[in-house]
């Protein structure tokens, strides 16, 4: 699940972001990058392990030794804020073709970034992937300000470009497609599963983060389209004074109302355990929450007295209790192969499988050599590709913009866990965003 | 402008607010009396005493041992800080002292990014079993977390302010907080009440980081830095008086709070712990009352 938010000053971005992408975030810092090509093969555990790994190429066990496919992905890693578990669940699935045949006997040589939220360095790594580690394609970038800063360049490189995004421009420009929705088309889904359940008022609350006004458009126009009243409310990062945030939200909404919330994990627990502190839990219809909230630590964190209280938008498929090929496939590459994948299942290992199943999809296609020419035309010519980890098939195709990923889950928690509270719904058209990209699609 | 009842709830919330920087406010004034240095890791000493109490509850084991765990941690980690670090520094100014102890903070800081890192979305909480009891304050419940917080401030106070005051130990860390070395040249042994002021505030920091952890949020960055505005109302004390101090804590809570309901303020009010520093500090500086430089050596 993911999301984000940008940052006003990186510190404080990191927050905001980092939980962002979805529950989201981490640590460590280098700026150098690392090259995953065939990890070492971790142990193998969980429910996963029981699946067969090898159909994730088309030679079951052998290694594919012919000349390297490079290709390469930008994350963010810093105190705070970490996305490296998205690129290092590809390098797994990559190692996982690898071992099974790889793409016509080329093995994948995967290239990972690692940036501080630094335009200068984000500009360098970008230049250097395409220039020195030549490059033919782009897949699992993660990047606070990456799509903002490289979108031009890779447009003008002729680079399309598989990712999770979290800048506007990762969904608003033509050569950048993102498997997930962000925090804009995420608000969306928690606001209108609020307004489905007919709350007579909405407070939308978020981090203080550049770019809340883009994020608060859509749930301010779904609102406006279902004539509810919403109140629009912004939080200075990290909150220490929770509980005048919980009282202000209840009074705001009233009994009859919705509180959605659109921060990072740590930041939605801290609000919504002062409220049950403070007794306030049930001062209001229901609480809702964008994607970042979908995480069983939070459910664990919360307690039953949120059982079916509080609402949060998925837009990844929830792992527990899918048993579908993909998900357990997903789940066999993790535990073979994602030894670096800290966070295990989990959106952002999620988000690495949809984004490197893609790649792979792409460059099976391709007749000939692995060219960035070749490689780019494959991926802008996915189409309706079944990723295993969304409500529908995914395409990329040839739009000024792309909002691949517009249907969703809504769960809830449940003794600690998430459970499904509503399948696969689209988000609604009256984001004129959703509305736009559906009248590109078709 | 909301009316009273609208103001109502956030009177409680800014108490128990205001409880929360009391707690770190009071530690660093209360080491700062004793050893002269501003332990800007106060916070980052509780923060990641509080993690390690929740691996240890999470692993399994009884809540007692994760809140020893973290007082033990806190207490060592300080301790072991002070004796490294406090005499090579003893002779240099407290903006020097400061800033060294930034550097432990940023040192935990960092560690606790690597070890209990958020990504994948982690969220961890610590409860306590005061968590489950309380009384309602007009609609607002109150519960006994958030009255021991309180409490644990009047108590620490009072308690510091009469050990430093009328116990022989507490004298001599006045007296070395003053000059060193005319206290050793007195007999005292200087190492030794070292040793105590930095291992009793270690010892709070834990409490501290517990019960903040609780009350505010299990998160590094929140805990660590929460001390900054801490540091507002220890400024308008003057770093000398802990009544001072905790009534400051208590006044910059309140502000903050009081302002939420209030729309055209309500995004500026965590900027309240500085304003009133500043102007706390602009009036003191007026009257030349303050004094934060000491001799270079």
């Amino acid at each position: 699940m993911l999301r984000m938010h940008a940052l006003r000053a990186r510190p404080v971005l990191a927050f905001a972001i980092a939980a962002g992408l979805a529950a989201a975030a981490g640590c460590g810092s280098s700026n150098n990058s690392g090259t995953s090509g065939a990890g070492s093969p971790a142990a193998s555990s969980g429910s996963g392990s029981q699946v067969n790994t090898s159909q994730c190429g088309t030679k079951p066990g052998v290694k594919a030794t012919g000349t390297p496919i490079p290709l390469g992905g930008i994350v963010t890693n810093q105190p705070g804020t970490s996305f490296t578990d998205i690129a290092n669940m590809a390098a797994a699935y990559f190692a996982c073709v690898n071992a099974n045949g790889g793409i016509n006997g080329h093995p994948i040589k995967y290239a990972i970034q690692t940036e501080q939220t630094k335009p200068d360095q984000i500009a360098a790594e970008s230049k250097q992937l395409v220039q020195s580690d030549h490059v033919v394609g782009i897949v699992g970038n993660t990047s606070i300000l990456e799509c903002t800063i490289d979108h031009s360049f890779w447009e003008q490189q002729g680079f399309y470009i598989v990712d999770s995004g979290i800048a506007p421009e990762c969904w608003s420009t033509p050569n950048s497609a993102a498997v997930n929705m962000g925090p804009r088309y995420s608000s969306d889904g928690a606001v209108q599963y609020a307004i489905s359940q007919h709350v007579s008022k909405i407070v939308f609350d978020q981090s203080n983060v550049p770019g809340t006004g883009y994020i608060a458009a859509g749930p301010v126009a779904l609102a406006k389209a279902a004539n509810v009243p919403i109140v629009q409310l912004t939080e200075n990062v990290p909150i220490n004074d929770a509980n005048s945030v919980a009282i202000k939200e209840v009074d705001d909404a009233g009994p009859n109302g919705a509180v959605i919330l659109n921060f990072t994990p740590p930041e939605a627990l801290v609000i919504l355990q002062a409220a049950q502190k403070l007794g306030l839990e049930n001062r209001v219809k229901l609480w809702g929450c964008s994607t970042p909230c979908n995480t069983d630590f939070l459910a664990h964190a919360l307690g039953p007295k949120w059982n079916h209280k509080l609402f949060v938008n998925a837009e990844l498929t929830p792992p527990d209790g899918t048993n579908t090929p993909s998900m357990n496939l997903y789940k066999a590459i993790l535990a073979q192969y994602g030894k670096k994948v800290s966070g295990g299942v989990g959106s952002f290992s999620q988000m690495g499988f949809a984004e490197a199943k893609i790649m792979v999809h792409a460059l099976q296609t391709i007749k000939g050599g692995y060219t960035v020419k070749s490689v780019n035309a494959a991926l802008k010519a996915v189409k309706d590709f079944d990723t295993g980890m969304l409500c529908k098939p995914w395409t990329y195709g040839s739009y000024p913009m792309h909002i691949p990923n517009n249907e969703d889950y809504t769960v809830t928690p449940d003794n600690g866990k998430m459970i499904t509270a509503q399948g696969c719904t689209p988000i609604s058209a009256n984001d004129p965003q959703i509305a736009a990209y559906r009248k590109l699609a078709g | 402008m909301p009316g009273w009842q609208d103001f109502q709830p956030f009177i409680v919330s800014g108490l128990a607010l205001g409880g929360v920087y009391a707690l770190s406010g009071v530690g660093t004034v209360v080491l700062y009396q004793a050893t002269g240095v501003v332990y800007l890791a106060f916070g980052a000493v509780g923060a990641m005493g509080a993690l390690i109490a929740w691996s240890v509850t999470n692993a399994g084991d009884p809540q007692w041992l994760a809140w020893l765990a973290c007082v033990l941690f806190s207490g060592a980690m300080t301790l072991g800080y002070g004796m490294l670090f406090g005499p090579p520094l003893a002779r240099r100014g407290p903006l020097v002292k400061a800033v060294a102890t930034l550097g432990l903070t940023l040192v935990l800081f960092g560690l606790m990014d690597l070890v209990w890192t958020s990504n994948g979305g982690a969220s961890r909480a610590i409860t306590l079993p005061t968590d489950n009891g309380g009384f309602l304050v007009g609609q607002i419940q109150v519960d006994w977390t958030q009255v021991i917080g309180l409490a644990a401030g009047i108590v620490i106070v009072a308690v510091t302010a009469a050990f430093l005051r009328y116990t022989k130990l507490g004298t001599a860390m006045r007296a070395m907080a003053n000059d060193r070395e005319i206290t050793a040249t007195l007999g005292v042994p200087v190492r030794r009440v070292e040793a105590a002021a930095w291992l009793g505030c270690g010892v709070l920091a834990g409490v501290a980081g517990l019960l903040l952890a609780d009350l505010v949020a299990l998160d590094a960055t929140t805990l660590t830095f929460l001390v900054i505005s801490s540091l507002a109302a220890a400024l308008m004390a003057r770093l000398s008086s802990i009544w001072l101090t905790f009534a400051a804590a208590l006044l910059i809570g309140l502000v903050h709070d009081l302002l939420t309901p209030i729309q055209a303020l309500s995004n500026y009010r965590d900027m309240t712990p500085f304003v009133l520093a500043a102007v706390a500090l602009l009036v003191l500086s007026r009257h030349r009352v303050i004094s934060l430089q000491r001799e270079e050596t």
